[in-house]
């Protein structure tokens, strides 16, 4: 039953991926892996590590945050 | 009593009214709550949308409102019945206060979200019909197009006006 | 079994319009559908009370990131 989420998550991966790869502007890369994150999490969910899940979710916006401070300080 | 189908429907315009009447009620539409909100909105205008309709579309970008309110007690119900519902709501008042927002649109939609959710499931519906449908509904509102939505916002904001008199 | 098949649709188009649309700050409405549509399968997947601690989580971290990068866009764009 869980093949078809799957693989819809594995695709918004690739679509992150290639987006982050293709994309010239700093912030449309940001909003690429963001993609590619919220790709990752039903693959952790489906084998059952919540922690981890949790872990991630707070871990992945904060490492963006500190992209987008270095992002800034190169703009201005 | 209604197939899955026809029951994700009607819980879609369920959700969609109960977050939609919330935020205008909220006046989220007035103005933008961060920065953000305000560029999303800009630009929307700029696309040839309306600026009352993309600060809202903005504010629900950038903080947790009634919208991620009533998706969360939704999920709250169905993983743990009532209480899951409150929790929810309490999860989401943490969330916006993360996000420099004072809150009151994102606790108010979930705790009538809860009870709707929970009312309804006594009644036949299933909580993950609920889940569905709310996706369904932010999927109309912010998914496919945002000139229109913009404009249906901003429609729905006089008339908000109108009755219940100028900010 | 619908609900889950549905949500996973609407994460993969909204993935789509978000790759397509060209101006930056129009790109986080579509991709704000799909931090929804991921949180709906988080829950929809393993029901348990433990599960919506962890979409909490990751919806309140998924607005914090997509605020971060609308407030630094919009002070970026007026400093110079």
């Amino acid at each position: 039953m869980n093949d078809i989420v799957m693989a819809a998550s594995l695709i918004l991966i690739l679509i992150g991926m290639t987006a982050a790869i293709l994309n010239r502007d700093p912030f449309d890369k940001l909003i690429s892996l963001s993609i590619l994150i919220a790709g990752v999490f039903p693959f952790i969910i489906d084998r059952g590590f919540l922690d981890v899940a949790i872990a991630t979710a707070l871990i992945a916006p904060l490492s963006t945050i500190f992209t987008l401070m270095v992002c800034r300080r190169v703009k201005t | 009593m209604l197939d899955e189908p026809a029951r994700i429907l009607v819980a879609a315009a369920l959700c969609w009214i109960n977050f939609v009447a919330i935020d205008v009620f909220f006046r989220l539409p007035e103005s933008g709550g961060v920065c953000g909100a305000t560029a999303i909105a800009e630009e929307v205008e700029k696309g040839g949308g309306n600026l009352h309709g993309g600060f809202m579309l903005g504010n629900i970008v950038s903080s947790p409102d009634a919208s991620a309110g009533t998706l969360l007690a939704a999920c709250g119900v169905y993983c743990a019945g009532l209480p899951g519902g409150l929790f929810a709501a309490l999860l989401v008042y943490i969330g916006n206060r993360i996000c420099y927002d004072p809150g009151y649109a994102g606790t108010t939609g979930a705790i009538t979200a809860t009870f709707l959710v929970f009312g309804m499931t006594q009644l036949g519906f299933a909580a993950t019909d609920f889940i569905a449908g709310m996706v369904i509904a932010i999927f109309t509102l912010q998914g496919i197009s945002h000139v229109h939505s913009s404009r249906l916002i901003a429609r729905l904001w006089e008339i908000r006006n109108r009755l219940l008199g100028e900010p | 079994m619908i609900a889950i098949y549905l949500c996973a649709a609407i994460a993969v188009y909204a993935a789509l319009r978000v790759v397509t649309e060209r101006n930056t700050m129009r790109k986080l409405p579509f991709f704000n559908v799909i931090s929804f549509a991921v949180t709906a399968i988080i829950v929809l997947l393993l029901p348990g009370p433990i599960t919506i601690l962890a979409a909490a989580a990751y919806f309140v971290g998924s607005t914090l990131e997509s605020n971060a990068i609308a407030s630094t866009w919009a002070g970026g764009m007026k400093k110079p």
